[in-house]
């Protein structure tokens, strides 16, 4: 066991040691958690409303009330609304008219054009368009009220601040009627591209990583290895060992800084860490057996990003599973990557717990002790043809 | 608490360290080691000297337990070699012949990890690595990357790590090729002192005048198979121990020939034009004598060589060919 912790402690003393490691395994994928977030889920579950028309109160007002909400507000003129609307840049789109303003200003009913757009977030976005102008409605006719009954304007509005302040705003929960929305449902910006990224990195790194036991093997350290008081059991073991240990630190690294940089949402750390740590099981095993089939160190670096990038694209790394065909997703399950985003999205989304996730969590296993077993198998036959 | 390779249990067969008994390995319908024969004894450096191909390193991987032979077996200090024998690895260091080491890392990490997995650890592993950085100078460099090292640099590290645990026996597997003469020189004067030390030791290389200056026996091996083996002296009596002189000259080669063939040190002479070939027996005692009787048989002479058998000769005449990379 000493001889396996010995050669496992090497191969990540290597990986930290490589500065080529520091961009692929700590930078990049902060990237592109950050730009998926962006792109994914810049709206978030609360939407982006355009609005149309001039500087005034009500707009002040309204946008106010919709910021509140943490709906993402935009000026636009009419037709800029309109096209973005009409391209899904904006989920809703508000028109707030000259009449509108000097409405509001009375203290009249004002009436506001409300432009839907197809996306899936637009129902939710105009639900709280919706509530936000009900509740100016609402306030102006309370300041109305209490005007007429002889209170000065600052004061009434003073005091309905205080009443405001005083009682706990319901809050409205908006279920989409949309299937896709509801897979969705409880991620935040970041969740999504974190977990993907997460699954793509950590199994990418381990196969690239691979060339250092074809360098190890050519180099004869492992000859020198089983000339030591090693079996060759035992120096596998340290290899496998190695390997997982890097793969499961470059993932425990991704979920830390995505939670401390963009408040991902683990959900329950300790299953999250589970589902990691078999998921690395898998990685490292695969890396295992690249790094044996392969004589040349820079056909398995380009092997093994080249086999990360796909399995990752097939298996949900890229591409939200959700909003794959359905013939399409049962073939991302052949892949580790789509049964780790499963798990994942069990745990992120709904809360899992394991015994939701323990079917995902079986076909990892099974797939680990494959792999490894392929691996030990095939590092042994290299291992003897080098020597 | 660490068995180290100094205490053995045993020595096994009297003073013999290691017993190398008839190893055949094939790969396929090559025959790359047959019958393959030696013994090594404590304080004893064991030469295996041939060409490149001739089995020395797939010996060399059956004895330090990395290959299992087909037939035969390896004894080292009584216990029985081999891949799944881990106890006899203890008291045995291996420098092989690719530079088995961790580029990436430095001298030290990579003394600290071969070290560990010889099964040295805490105050121990970081005296030994200490000791071992001094032995091959390289403690001022212990820190930088072994990369960076130049060739011979690499060369001492690499022995260094095979010298670690202290061990019984030490392999070195051609341990100079690529090496710079002066690095090589330190080489050569520490493996002396090793065997100086009481290490048994086997050297292999295709370099006949590091085995003649090194080892106390040579094996000889060609194609797999185990030539002759013996000091020196003796492999070179199987030439049949005679040197050879060439006189050069002007005059009549026939007849100063005839005149040579008659001293009793003369086993051989051939005239050929301008030159006289002798296969003399003692040739430092006879030279004086067969220069007065060359120049008395009327022979002018401009040159006179000698040439003494060495272990290339041997080769060539055990083998037809000559011993070269």
């Amino acid at each position: 066991m000493r001889a396996a912790l010995a050669i496992a402690g090497v191969e990540l003393l290597r990986f930290v040691k490589d500065k080529g490691n520091i961009f692929f395994t700590f930078i990049f994928p902060l990237i592109l958690v950050f730009v998926l977030g962006s792109q994914f889920g810049g709206s978030g579950n609360s939407g982006r409303v355009t609005i149309s028309g001039p500087d005034s109160e009500l707009r002040t007002a309204v946008t106010e009330q919709l910021e509140d909400d943490e709906v993402s507000v935009q000026f636009a003129d009419h037709d800029a609304m309109l096209e973005q609307v009409a391209r899904g840049r904006t989920d809703v789109g508000l028109v707030i008219d000259q009449d509108s303003v000097a409405a509001f200003d009375n203290g009249s009913a004002t009436e506001l054009e409300l432009i839907a757009g197809n996306a899936s977030t637009s129902m939710a976005a105009q639900q709280r368009v919706q509530v936000a102008v009900g509740n100016l409605d609402l306030r102006q006719v309370q300041v109305n009220a209490l005007e007429g009954a002889g209170v000065s304007a600052d004061d009434a509005a003073q005091a309905l601040e205080g009443a405001a302040g005083q009682a706990s705003a319901p809050t409205l929960e908006v279920t989409s009627v949309d299937q896709l929305s509801q897979e969705f449902q409880g991620l935040g910006q970041f969740d999504l591209g974190a977990s993907s990224q997460l699954l793509l990195f950590t199994f990418l790194t381990s196969l690239a990583g691979s060339s250092t036991l074809i360098n190890a093997r050519r180099q004869g350290v492992m000859g020198r290895t089983l000339a030591s008081p090693v079996s060759t059991l035992q120096a596998i073991a340290g290899q496998s060992l190695g390997r997982w240990v890097i793969a499961f630190f470059q993932g425990g690294y991704i979920m830390l800084a995505t939670w401390l940089l963009f408040g991902v949402d683990w959900g329950n750390i300790a299953l999250s860490l589970l589902v990691l740590a078999v998921f690395a099981i898998v990685a490292a095993g695969a890396a295992m057996v690249l790094g044996s089939v392969l004589d040349n160190e820079g056909a398995a670096v380009g092997a093994g990003v080249g086999l990360g990038l796909v399995l990752a694209a097939i298996g949900g790394g890229m591409m939200p599973l959700e909003i794959f065909p359905e013939t399409m997703r049962t073939i991302a399950h052949v892949t580790p990557h789509a049964w780790g985003y499963d798990a994942f999205a069990e745990i992120q989304r709904s809360n899992g717990n394991l015994i939701d996730i323990l079917p995902m969590l079986g076909v990892l296993v099974a797939m680990a002790v494959g792999v490894l077993l392929l691996g030990t198998w095939l590092l042994r036959r290299s291992l003897a043809r080098s020597l | 608490m660490t068995q180290t390779a100094t205490e053995p249990t045993t020595t096994g067969d009297g003073q013999r360290v290691l017993v190398v008994d008839n190893l055949v390995r094939r790969f396929g319908d090559l025959t790359a080691v047959d019958d393959v024969s030696f013994t090594v004894a404590a304080g004893e450096t064991y030469g295996l000297l041939g060409p490149n191909g001739a089995g020395k390193t797939t010996t060399i991987s059956m004895i330090a337990g990395l290959l299992e032979p087909d037939q035969g077996s390896v004894t080292l200090l009584g216990q029985q070699m081999g891949p799944k024998k881990a106890a006899p690895k203890r008291h045995l260091g291996l420098v092989p012949q690719d530079l088995a080491i961790y580029p990436d890392l430095s001298a030290r990490e990579n003394l600290n990890f071969f070290g560990k997995l010889q099964g040295l650890a805490g105050g121990e592993l970081k005296s030994r690595v200490g000791e071992v950085l001094e032995l091959t100078g390289l403690t001022d460099r212990a820190k930088g990357p072994t990369k960076d090292f130049s060739g011979g640099m690499k060369r001492r590290l690499n022995i260094g790590i095979g010298l670690l645990h202290k061990p019984t026996m030490l392999i070195l597997d051609e341990p100079t090729v690529g090496v710079d003469p002066q690095s090589r020189n330190a080489i050569l004067e520490s493996v002396e002192a090793l065997s100086d030390e009481g290490m048994a030791v086997i050297y292999t290389t295709h370099y006949m005048e590091e085995a003649e200056r090194l080892c106390d026996r040579i094996g000889i091996i060609d194609s797999g198979t185990l030539q002759a083996e013996g000091t020196r002296d003796e492999l070179i009596r199987l030439t049949g121990g005679v040197d050879n002189i060439q006189l050069t000259g002007s005059g009549d080669t026939a007849a100063a020939a005839e005149a040579l063939l008659a001293l009793d040190s003369v086993a051989q002479a051939d005239a050929e034009r301008g030159h006289l070939q002798l296969t003399v027996h003692d040739a430092p005692t006879a030279v004086a004598q067969i220069v007065t009787t060359a120049t008395a048989s009327g022979l002018q002479l401009s040159d006179v060589q000698i040439s003494r058998p060495n272990l290339e000769s041997v080769f060539l005449h055990l083998t037809g060919k000559a011993l070269r990379d």
